[in-house]
């Protein structure tokens, strides 16, 4: 023990030693990003993205990087570059796999902007990932423009340079309650995963179902990865509701209706986030799917057309064509990102942030995705959300009324009836 | 009064499920002290292997285990000899590192091959009948009648047979086993035969209640673990025991308290984990092997 | 009467035997005062390592090795040294989180005025020492896989009441802190308490505490029997290790700017712990920082290289670690004969 002294010394002179190199820091070498001509004279922008490509969003960073990838090879091959006043700016898309985990995303967005220098960043996949990378982006000062995180802390964080093309998750359910508030219903009962994106969506539904005059019943949560709901549901049958309101991801779709004819539980209508837009659901679970509701982004037969991508449904043939399977809602919500970034940079005749910036704030357009209109906050307040339900096994559009494509079929039978 | 009927009996039919899902987990802790951490991932396999079965087959999950447990006791049996014989006698550290290892490379292999889409096996039948005014789930009430069944099979190998007996000794005391004649690397292989062609029959069963994706495996690992300090290390009757006390307080929790009720009954079985390994660490029912055989 | 505990035979059998025959020189001089002293040299030249002009990015990934080299020592001293195998370790990091998250964000406690970070961050670091206290006063009383599982059920039954208590955590949803980023500041913290927290690890194992904590993990009865008070000594460094955890825990929470009970009451995370200790050497001093440095290279590797698969090659790595190298990088090279890739070593530093 007689050491202790010298040692604890040696510790002190250590400490003393690494304060003042901390008091005397150096700046970190951060050059501003410049778009500078390549070797051939070709002008470039740099784009910047960390998508999962691996990790529990493997599936939708997919579509996301598919979504990116579109755009990319449209603006590039077929439009010719971004025009920025007389000049056409090719674009180079740099992708990481961000591998579903915080750390690494973090430190792939840090690398996007400090190594690689890029001009502009796409989002990740997940309101998750898109919390930490919003903040690097901000920190920065680096436009993010995203088209795959709706979970409203998001945007409450006061970003500036946050914007996101998709409707906002508040207004996941609103046309799907308004259309049923319409049919005659007066009860609905919610129940809801109690992470960001999922509780975004309830508050929502609680709002618009308070805005169309139906009674909310119960509200009822449950934590990820839950296996098994059949305590939410028959507490919801004693209440006996007109329309069930599930809010989660994919496999809570299939839970929920699994549980529902399980237990006999006959909702007149049964509104489901996520799951019910996604063919896959209707190949796994089939029958029991019929009567499903559920809010969509983006369908193919939607109504809109822009006159760089042209039509959702020429966008789809599109995305078939490159990819050799039709867009998912995140494709194209993806798609529809680059393409906002485009448009801004395009108005706004710079490549300069705070230009593309107030581009972004002002715009105003219509795309193949629908309208896209910034409000302050960066969330586009312009698209309504639309709805769609499972007939006869397809997905058909039933809302909002200048897109839908069937007549929404209202109330559901029970289930020893079909 | 009827809710209340209503959740016990959808607590009973839970903890059936669980019982039968901890047996193969219970067995291999309570025979070679191995904590199997890719339990839940074997359970997957099962699952899997049903919906394929059922997708490019149309065989129904209960039918095609027939196929699953052979299959998977070969399996089980061949990854005893070749890996996990190799640690069995190391410290537990060892034993859990490699089960965990396992469980990675076994979900990512599975990511790899059906990518992470959530899979589901729609049989016809599974929707309910009503008796004395309870919902009975029918394809939860069946998986509650096999699991009965293969619990009492299973008690009956291992009290009746000579095969069973020896893994009750090897269980019991591993040095005295092997001086009377029991080859334990073989009885080893066996036990981890049974028990992981058993959570992978627990896994197809499942396949029609649930969605099937390759990282369902870890909170069932975490359940098989406190339903197992729950009821004893291998001991069937704690295992019936212990699954049943964890289903119904899950579904009486997620019943009467409003809002947050699932959430909490998620919290309560880890919280009753930690509680029973606190006050009484050899379960409430006792254990097959003495809490402190590790000490020896 | 042992009570089996993974490092028991390795720290026995490095005393018994010879060390690796080219690797001794290194070996003994990793042992005493010159490790200290390379250890010193080593924080030295990482502190001027900035002033070489180098960007944000090595900045960040700087903290996060020191991150993970600090994780990954803490383990060590109440998994490696004191042979008490912690499978619920990440719940100190979430606790610490979750401290510096409600404390600087203010609500929804209503803490007025919020924290600031430098207030905090001790706060974590308490919170989650006494919280060991309360949790370790019974687990620590349990054997072998009891005392893993119980901390793993404590990991996650904080992760889900994390979730319940949504007015304090603000549940499922998560708490956004305030995005103050400051890699440079991040890097010159994270590296003191690294550079601490070992040198208190080289410390540790060579007081009379550090002999009471080894005694223990050789023989918890006779230790006490000789008179070792074996439950403060086991509280004490549980307390130690938590204390850096919830540190690290508050500090990494400021850093992602946001956490939910999901990100930070992870079991990944533990793992991460128990497998640079394992890959470095457990029970070892230089061990675990080195396995940290390893692992994350590696990680990047394969992240690089095998983009898609590569957790299957990590998961197969933890098996073939355990199956041929027990006891680590600096366990295999310091005792040739223990293990088979050590005897294979040997065998090839023979014939030079």
């Amino acid at each position: 023990m007689r050491n202790i002294l010298s040692q604890l010394l040696l510790l002190l002179i250590t400490s003393l030693l690494l304060t003042a190199c901390a008091l005397a820091p150096p700046a970190p070498v951060d050059e501003p990003a410049a778009a500078a001509p390549s070797a051939d004279g070709e002008k470039i922008i740099y784009l910047g993205a960390a998508v999962s490509e691996t990790g529990k969003f493997s599936r939708e960073g997919k579509d996301t990087r598919q979504g990116y990838g579109l755009w990319l090879d449209w603006v590039n091959n077929e439009y010719g570059g971004i025009k920025v006043g007389d000049d056409r700016y090719k674009i180079e898309l740099i992708m990481y796999d961000d591998e579903g985990d915080p750390d690494t995303a973090a430190r792939l967005v840090e690398k996007l902007i400090n190594e690689d220098r890029v001009d502009f960043l796409l989002g990740p996949y997940s309101s998750f990932l898109t919390q930490s990378a919003s903040a690097i982006a901000e920190k920065y000062d680096k436009i993010m423009i995203e088209g795959n995180g709706a979970a409203e802390p998001l945007f409450e964080r006061g970003f500036q340079n946050l914007f996101a093309v998709l409707t906002p998750a508040g207004n996941y359910t609103r046309s799907a309650l308004q259309m049923l508030a319409a049919k005659g219903a007066r009860t609905v009962v919610i129940a809801y995963e109690d992470t960001a994106f999922p509780t975004s969506v309830a508050n929502g539904a609680q709002h618009w179902a308070a805005e169309y005059g139906l009674e909310v019943l119960g509200v009822e949560t449950y934590p990820v990865n839950v296996a098994d709901v059949s305590g939410i549901m028959s507490k919801f049958k004693e209440l006996d509701p007109d329309i069930f309101v599930g809010g989660g991801h994919f496999n809570d779709a299939v839970l929920f209706i699994r549980a529902a004819k399980e237990l006999d539980f006959n909702p007149k209508a049964m509104v489901i986030t996520v799951g019910p837009s996604n063919p896959k659901l209707i190949e796994e679970v089939g029958v029991d799917t019929e009567y499903v509701i559920g809010p969509t982004q983006w369908e193919a037969s939607m109504s809109y057309a822009d006159d760089y991508l042209g039509t959702a449904a020429e966008y789809a043939a599109r995305y078939e064509d490159l990819w050799g399977e039709p867009p998912t809602y995140q494709a194209a919500e993806s798609t529809a990102t680059a393409l906002a970034l485009h448009i801004a940079i395009e108005q706004a005749a710079s490549l300069d942030t705070d230009a593309v910036r107030a581009a972004l704030r002002s715009l105003d357009v219509v795309t193949f995705y629908g309208p896209i209109n910034f409000d302050e906050k960066g969330r586009n307040a312009g698209k309504p959300m639309g709805a769609i339900q499972i007939q006869d096994g397809e997905i058909l559009v039933v809302a909002p009324s200048n897109a839908a494509v069937a007549e929404l079929n209202y109330p559901a039978p029970p289930w020893k009836d079909r | 009064m009827d809710q209340l009927l209503q959740a016990l009996v959808s607590g009973l039919l839970l903890g059936g499920f669980y019982s039968v899902m901890v047996l193969g987990f219970s067995v291999i802790w309570g025979v070679m002290g191995v904590i199997n951490l890719a339990h839940g991932e074997f359970l997957m396999i099962g699952a899997y292997m049903a919906w394929g079965l059922f997708r490019f087959f149309g065989m129904d999950p209960f039918a095609s285990l027939v196929l699953i447990l052979p299959l998977m006791f070969l399996i089980g049996y061949l990854l005893q000899i070749v890996l996990i014989n190799r640690v069995v006698e190391r410290p537990h550290l060892m034993t859990l590192l490699v089960t965990f290892g396992l469980s990675i490379a076994i979900a990512n292999l599975f990511k790899i091959q059906f990518t992470s889409d959530p899979r589901n096996v729609a049989v016809a039948y599974n929707g309910s009948v009503q008796l004395a005014g309870v919902t009975f789930p029918i394809v939860k009430t069946i998986i509650f009648g096999v699991a009965l069944f293969i619990m009492v099979c299973l008690h009956l190998f291992l009290q009746r047979t000579r095969l069973g007996k020896s893994i009750r000794a090897a269980a019991q005391n591993k040095t005295a086993a092997r001086i009377v004649g029991v080859d334990i690397n073989r009885v080893y292989a066996i036990t981890a035969g049974i028990c992981i062609a058993l959570t992978a029959a627990a896994g197809a069963m499942l396949s029609p209640t649930q969605a099937i994706f390759p990282f369902m495996g870890p909170p069932f690992t975490l359940k098989a673990v406190t339903i197992t300090a729950l009821g004893g290390l291998g001991r069937i009757p704690g295992a019936l025991m212990g699954g049943m006390v964890l289903g119904v307080t899950e579904i009486f929790v997620s019943t009467y308290v409003p809002g947050i009720g699932t959430n909490l009954g998620v919290a309560t079985s880890f919280i009753l984990l930690v509680l029973i390994l606190v006050v009484r660490p050899q379960g409430l029912m006792g254990g097959l092997r003495p809490i402190d055989a590790e000490a020896e | 009467m042992g009570t089996g505990p993974p490092a028991s035979r390795i720290a026995q059998k490095a005393k018994k035997k010879p060390p690796f025959p080219f690797f001794a020189p290194v070996y003994s001089l990793l042992a005493g005062w010159t490790g200290l002293a390379f250890w010193l040299l080593l924080l030295l030249l990482l502190a001027l390592y900035p002033y070489t002009g180098v960007s944000s990015v090595a900045l960040f990934v700087g903290s996060q090795i020191f991150v993970l080299v600090t994780l990954a020592s803490n383990w060590n001293l109440i998994g490696g040294m004191t042979g008490y195998v912690d499978f619920g370790h990440a719940v100190f990091f979430g606790i610490g989180a979750y401290i510096m998250g409600i404390l600087v964000t203010g609500t929804p406690l209503l803490i007025s005025p919020e924290w600031g970070f430098w207030q905090a961050l001790p706060a974590s670091g308490f919170a989650a020492a006494l919280f060991a206290l309360l949790v370790g006063l019974p687990t620590l009383r349990l054997k072998g896989p009891y005392f893993s599982i119980a901390m793993l059920g404590t990991l996650v039954a904080m992760r889900e009441i994390a979730r319940v208590l949504r007015p304090i955590t603000g549940g499922g949803v998560g708490l956004n802190l305030p995005p103050l980023l400051n890699r440079l500041g991040d890097y010159y913290l994270m590296l003191a308490v690294m550079g601490l927290v070992v040198s208190l690890i080289w410390w540790i194992q060579r007081s009379e505490f550090g002999q009471s904590l080894i005694a223990i993990r050789e023989d918890e009865i006779g230790a006490e029997m000789r008179g070792i008070n074996t439950t403060l000594h086991k509280i004490t460094a549980f307390m130690i290790a938590a204390f850096f955890t919830g540190i690290v825990g508050g500090f990494w929470a400021w850093q992602n700017t946001y956490i939910d009970p999901d990100v930070v009451f992870v079991e990944a995370r533990t793992v991460e712990m128990v497998m640079m200790s394992m890959l470095g050497g457990l029970g070892t001093v230089w061990g675990p920082p080195l396995g940290a440095v390893v692992i994350y290279f590696l990680q990047d590797l394969l992240w690089g290289n095998l983009s898609g698969v590569h957790l299957l090659p990590l998961g197969l790595l933890l098996v073939v670690i355990v199956l041929f190298m027990p006891e680590g990088i600096l366990g295999t090279l310091g005792d040739r004969s223990s293990t088979s890739l050590g005897r294979l070593l040997s065998r090839v530093g023979r014939s030079r």
